[in-house]
């Protein structure tokens, strides 16, 4: 349609800290795994592990 | 010149009825709309489908190049896998006959199953070195190509038939379902890209919620694509059901169940999954009930039901309500976000209906692409 607007969506992942509980947000990597346990935390010594991925969606 | 004391009656000549240009200016629009009236509007309905149907018959094409590309990109084919794929697209599936609905539930499972053996096998022959998450995820895009085809070709024989026989009555069903198809159709074709990428969908909420209470438990598989961990919360025994992630695929529940209750006595089953959401109702809404909250064709809603039935086990229900498109589509983050409400709403719920000592089954059913247990 003439009017409608482009709808474009970013996909994130969100990695929570397994000790501290920090979440982080981030763009999606491939190879991204829920629940994969994959880098140190920024704030303490303990592993992040996936949380969460999904999908933003805005218009343009 | 004076232009605002137009006389209208005198130009129209309304006054006068004897005017025989005024005549035809409102008989010939009757004439025209009495006899040519359903060819009229023929030509504006077939306009608006065909602009559909040519949007289909793009996402045809679309599913079938990215079906294609997947194979010959990540797949390792050894031959060239096009004759073969387009070979699968053209499958059909004849159901069984129902005029006599005894003993049809099997029947259809039969026949279901059959068509999954045999595009698995087939699948698997496309590449030897295909692993078991690969296998999965060309069997959904294949599904969605040959669901996208069908739905083409369907849409487009009935449109051809009712323009062939000039028949405005025949179109008008079309009219009516073409939104509803292309919303499907639409959905279907922008799940591609989460599938090939090994992504959660709307619809594995369920399976997300149940693989990360899997997490730190010894899991086995149960039945075909379908995993199965044990564990205890607040002294109750929880056997955890989900499809074996983080491949495409909806596992085979129904079965797993089967044999969880076959060795163990069950005092309850709870059920996680996507629901449709109602036109006007907010999407990632949870809602508690009872009963098997399960979709597909039937035949797994029927097993479990007839498995509870027969042992009296009561079945309870959460699930998270969604538009079409955002259960088979990435997952959104208004989803995603209420893993944490509902997990909290099973303990609540196991605690309220069953007792300490006592057993339950919690399933997570959906697709689940990218959900690992």
């Amino acid at each position: 349609m003439i009017f409608s607007k482009k709808k474009i969506t970013t996909e994130y992942t969100v990695e929570q800290c397994t000790k501290c509980g920090t979440l982080t947000k981030r763009k999606f990597k491939d190879g991204d795994t829920l629940f994969a346990e994959i880098s140190k935390c920024n704030s303490c010594d303990g592993l992040t592990r996936i949380e969460k991925i999904f999908g933003e969606t805005i218009d343009q | 010149m004076n232009f605002t004391n137009f006389d209208f009656d005198q130009l129209f000549s309304m006054s006068d009825d004897s005017n025989p240009l005024m005549m035809l200016v409102w008989i010939l629009p009757i004439i025209l709309f009495v006899f040519y009236g359903q060819q009229i509007q023929l030509f504006v309905t077939s306009r608006e489908i065909k602009k559909g149907i040519k949007k289909l018959d793009g996402f045809r094409v679309e599913s079938r190049t990215e079906l294609i590309n997947y194979v010959k990109n990540n797949l390792k084919a050894k031959e060239d896998p096009v004759k073969k794929i387009d070979k699968f697209l053209e499958y059909f599936t004849i159901m069984p006959v129902d005029m006599d609905p005894n003993g049809i539930v099997d029947k259809v499972r039969h026949t279901v199953r059959s068509r999954e053996d045999y595009t698995r096998n087939h699948v698997k022959s496309l590449s030897p070195e295909m692993n078991d998450i690969e296998l999965t995820q060309t069997q959904t895009l294949l599904e969605i190509a040959s669901s996208l085809q069908m739905i083409y070709k369907i849409i487009n024989h009935m449109f051809l038939t009712a323009k062939k026989q000039n028949n405005y009555p025949l179109i008008l069903p079309l009219q009516m379902i073409l939104p509803f198809i292309m919303e499907q159709a639409e959905a279907m074709k922008e799940a591609i890209p989460a599938i090939k990428s090994g992504q959660p969908l709307g619809d594995g909420i369920g399976p997300m919620i149940v693989g990360k209470m899997m997490l730190d438990c010894q899991k086995e598989t149960i039945a075909l694509e379908t995993s199965l961990a044990k564990t205890e919360f607040e002294n109750r025994h929880l056997h955890l059901l989900k499809a074996e992630g983080p491949g495409s695929t909806v596992g085979r529940p129904a079965d797993g169940l089967e044999k969880i209750v076959t060795e163990n006595k069950i005092d309850a089953i709870i059920m996680i999954d996507a629901a449709l959401k109602m036109e006007g109702e907010d999407s990632a809404t949870i809602a508690q009930g009872f009963g098997a909250a399960i979709g597909g064709i039937g035949t797994e809603r029927f097993q479990i039901e007839a498995i509870a039935t027969s042992k009296e086990i009561p079945i309870f229900s959460i699930v998270i309500k969604q538009s079409v498109k955002e259960a088979i589509t990435l997952m959104t983050k208004e989803i995603a976000d209420t893993t944490d409400d509902v997990s909290s709403q099973v303990h609540e719920m196991i605690r309220e209906n069953t007792t300490e000592g006592q057993s339950l089954v919690i399933i997570g059913v959906g697709n689940t692409s990218g959900v690992p247990q």
